[in-house]
């Protein structure tokens, strides 16, 4: 009796798996966001644009941060990256009060100091309180621990890679990333997170869905609702649309 | 705890018994319709009461949310959870939805762990037994969200994980543990 | 001519809930002896039978509410039969659909049918759609009888007299409306939402369905909707039965009928709310749903409890203390139902405090609350009711025997089945195990003990199933 009843649920237990793990693949849901979280970020000396020599883990003490990874001669999505980001962190300044530093790293060999200055003065960042921009010296060891693998594209002579941000809260922590352009609203997540600020859950980044009860809203901490919500609410709407139609129609027949 | 629940419940509901026993015997012993004397007024004490027991109760009860549990430090661990029919995977390391992979968890005791529980497949539940099989924290593991739970383990020891939502025909065999030191 | 009609309607819906009842008794029995090992049936035969048991007596206590409010709202408003008999016959029509998809297709989602289970097909393929559209033949028949008795009761009162709201700040009001009357429309705007949630809820997954995939549903939202219609439909049934014992319990007991007054008035209306909000408590484990829901469904499920204790307890308690009143099988069954209703209440708020429930959600502790209000409470008020009707409908007016040994039978047989889960809920022994893993010593002992205990249970109801469905028959086959 026993081994029959063993012997089912193995075939359950294998025939069910293949199902998940079949409908997982469709899904294709993209967790690359939750690699190496709470892992801390490679401590790497780094040279600011202002000549400061300091280290990841000593700036992100002062403020935390979030970083990104640009290279300089990139013709596709560092830019749009870093004007985004700057775009939105104005929005973002004009309601939020945690403190942040966004670090702007370059992860090509090639790039220079001077490099990174010309950056900063094409975007306009030389005078914005909350950006630094640095080269870095180990960018192996660095890139390594925030799982950003660029490859080179010999054809394009350019790197490919992911538009990722990196948030790191004071201790050197990474607490959340951010992969491809991404709203203000996001943005603000991030920065909260960083701040240490705990919430008890969060969605991923699946598929969209249609109808989610609730859009997480960083500014405030709270969830606004979403057009699932209005489907909770729906059944008492409906009620008294239908209660309201059975007395006048009573009414009527009385 | 449960247990202490459950003696407030066996206390609660002896009364509850013990008070309709009381009012059948009046009703049976008594003379014809001598009945209650100032009904509204009792009725008036017997709500203000209870409005009193429940809101002491709601105020106690509600800070002690898992919600609000160790919100405001900073956990030492971090452990991945993933769940899908009928196994658990839980790693230090983040889990790849295409080749889910688990590993061996050793906690230490006192340290706050950061359980991020999510499913591949339908809702799991996520449920700490201890080795005496008492269930001490749970959360749902719901695919495409995180639940983040955190707990300080006080004593050391084996620890498993039961799946404490239905979740098909291997709902009783799935399980897992993990060792605290 | 008419009464006779509605006579026999009512007697029929009876003799098919008992006979289901039992049906469903014996599945249940099934299950707490496999936990047992007392015998041993495979994991998907057990899933499929609890489904089909979770899904039966839910429908079967609703119904039974149903027939009776129907049955005394014919003494206010003329109702509609053809509602009452369509409402019949699509119940009938979707337990056979039910039945087929989880006890032949092998269906067992169970009756929640947390989303995405149903479409991860383990089972007949056909059975998903069949269970699905069992639901909806339900909806749709439950749906037309709720609206068809709101219609009747809106013809004779307006909104606010139906709603007792005349009844606030003034003492005699020139329409009073009977408490069976409010309690009723009460329960019937409640059964109505969370029947049109459930219509949502299969919409939604019908979408995902049909569209093979293309369309994806969000998992919180489904949870959320199916407690909303789980929760709220299982909550609503209860009250249907106090509808009735408004209603019955003077009148068997000899008392002059019971009055709606301010606060019966102000009890009822804020129920509606306090019942809506609760089934949040259902999610408090899903840390996704934003606090503010869960500290809603602490409060509604706090405050739902007050004027059911307050008001309706209270006023049961008035009209028995201290009262020579005519004591039958009836307003003792009536009696004991308030009993249980009660203790399981007071199992429901201990569950519904959310750090109580961080521990005992989903352990036994669940099935032993909900069993408790439900087979030592509304199913003694559905009892209660049935016995009466049968010997009222059949003009029998002899006193009732062995009332005492069945009763005794019922308590002792309900009282071992629940302690036994309300011990293993606070042994955390997990719910919804077809057998219990090693280290869960207590489970097995106590899961055998709770199946022994449902024996005697069922022992007693078939001692009153024996007499009632006998009258009911007669009535059944009366000539008109």
């Amino acid at each position: 009796m026993f081994k029959r009843t063993f012997s089912t649920l193995l075939i359950i237990l294998l025939i069910s798996n293949y199902n998940s793990i079949a409908n997982n693949l469709y899904d294709k849901q993209d967790w690359r966001e939750e690699e190496g979280i709470y892992t801390r970020i490679y401590d790497a000396k780094i040279k600011l644009i202002s000549g400061e020599q300091t280290s990841i883990h000593q700036l992100a003490a002062k403020k935390p941060l979030i970083v990104a990874l640009v290279f300089t001669r990139c013709a596709g999505v560092c830019n749009p990256l870093l004007l985004q980001l700057k775009e939105n962190i104005q929005i973002i300044l004009r309601k939020n009060q945690y403190k942040f530093s966004v670090l702007v790293l370059s992860f090509d060999p090639l790039d220079s100091l001077k490099d990174m200055q010309n950056l900063a003065y094409r975007f306009n960042l030389l005078n914005e309180p909350n950006w630094e921009l640095a080269v870095v010296d180990s960018i192996s060891s660095m890139t390594k621990s925030v799982n950003f693998f660029p490859v080179w594209d010999m054809r394009k002579k350019q790197y490919d890679h992911d538009a990722l941000l990196v948030g790191v809260n004071t201790q050197g922590y990474i607490t959340k990333k951010l992969i491809g352009l991404r709203s203000a609203d996001e943005i603000s997540l991030l920065i909260s997170d960083i701040n240490n600020v705990y919430r008890p859950s969060y969605r991923l980044p699946t598929p969209a869905n249609m109808f989610t009860c609730f859009n997480y809203d960083p500014k405030t901490g709270k969830n606004t609702p979403g057009w699932g919500l209005a489907f909770i609410a729906l059944p008492a709407l409906l009620t008294v649309g239908i209660l309201a139609f059975l007395r006048l129609r009573g009414k009527y027949h009385s | 705890m449960q247990q202490s629940l459950l003696s407030l419940f066996l206390i609660l509901s002896g009364i509850i018994i013990l008070v309709f026993i009381l009012v059948y015997l009046s009703s049976i012993q008594s003379q014809p319709q001598q009945g209650m004397k100032n009904p509204l007024q009792k009725r008036f004490w017997f709500i203000t009461i209870m409005v009193v027991v429940l809101g002491m109760f709601f105020f106690i009860t509600i800070p002690k949310s898992p919600y609000y549990l160790y919100a405001n430090e900073q956990p030492a661990r971090i452990v991945h959870t993933v769940s899908s029919q009928f196994v658990f995977l839980m790693s230090n390391q983040d889990i790849d939805p295409a080749q889910p992979m688990g590993e061996n968890i050793e906690l230490n005791t006192n340290e706050l762990v950061e359980f991020r529980v999510t499913s591949l497949d339908v809702t799991h539940g996520f449920g700490i037994y201890n080795d005496k099989y008492e269930l001490v924290a749970q959360t749902q593991a719901m695919p495409g969200y995180v639940n983040k739970l955190r707990w300080k383990f006080s004593e050391p020891g084996k620890y498993y994980i039961l799946c404490l939502e239905y979740c098909g025909s291997g709902h009783q065999v799935m399980k897992s543990f993990f060792n605290v030191k | 001519m008419e009464t006779k009609k509605l006579n026999k309607i009512t007697a029929l819906w009876i003799v098919a809930i008992l006979v289901l009842f039992i049906l469903s008794i014996i599945l249940g029995i099934i299950m707490r002896l496999n936990q047992g090992e007392l015998i041993k049936i495979q994991p998907p035969t057990f899933y499929a039978d609890m489904t089909t048991h979770g899904v039966t007596m839910i429908g079967i206590w609703f119904v039974a509410g149903m027939a009776a409010v129907n049955y005394f709202m014919e003494r206010y408003v003329k109702t509609s039969y053809t509602a009452n008999m369509f409402a019949m016959v699509m119940t009938v029509i979707g337990v056979v659909m039910l039945w087929l998809s989880t006890l032949v297709g092998n269906f067992h989602a169970g009756w929640t049918f947390l989303y995405p289970l149903p479409f991860k097909i383990m089972w007949s393929t056909w059975a998903t759609p069949l269970f699905l559209w069992s639901i909806g033949v339900f909806g749709i028949g439950w749906f037309v009888w709720t609206i068809s008795l709101m219609a009747a009761m809106l013809k004779k009162y307006s909104m606010s007299q139906v709603l007792a709201w005349q009844h606030f700040g003034k003492k005699d009001p020139e329409v009073s409306t009977p408490p069976f009357v409010l309690i009723s429309m009460i329960s019937l705007i409640g059964v109505l939402t969370c029947l049109i949630a459930a219509v949502i809820l299969l919409i939604l997954l019908f979408a995902e369905y049909y569209s093979g995939g293309t369309f994806k549903n969000d998992a919180l939202l489904i949870k959320n909707l199916t407690y909303f219609f789980g929760h709220t439909i299982a909550n609503e049934m209860l009250y249907l039965g106090l509808a009735v014992i408004y209603e019955l319990f003077p009148e068997v007991s000899g008392r002059p009928k019971l009055k709606t007054t301010w606060y019966v008035a102000l009890a009822w209306n804020l129920t509606l709310f306090f019942v809506l909000a609760a089934f949040f408590h259902h999610l408090y484990m899903d840390f996704v749903q934003p606090e503010g829901l869960q500290i809603i469904g602490q409060l509604a499920s706090y405050l739902a409890s007050l004027p059911s204790s307050g008001v309706t307890v209270f006023s049961i308690i008035v009209v028995v203390f201290r009262n020579k009143i005519n004591w039958s099988l009836t307003n003792s069954l009536f009696f004991i139902g308030i009993v249980g209703w009660v203790v399981g209440g007071v199992g429901a708020v201990i569950d519904a405090t959310i750090s109580n429930n961080f521990i005992l959600h989903n352990t036994l502790w669940v099935p032993a609350h909900f069993h408790t209000y439900n087979a030592m409470g509304n199913v003694l008020f559905s009892l209660g009711f049935f016995h009466w009707f049968s010997k009222y409908a059949t003009n029998h007016s002899l006193p009732d025997k062995y009332s005492f040994v069945k009763l005794a039978i019922l308590i002792i047989g309900g009282v071992g089945f629940l302690l036994a889960f309300y011990i293993a809920g606070a042994d955390s022994v997990p719910r919804r195990y077809s057998t219990y893993p090693k280290g869960l010593e207590s489970a097995k002992t106590l899961a055998a003990v709770g199946g022994v205990f449902a024996i005697v249970y069922l022992t007693g109801i078939l001692s009153f199933f024996v007499n009632i469905s006998k009258r009911c028959l007669n009535v059944l086959f009366q000539r008109s």
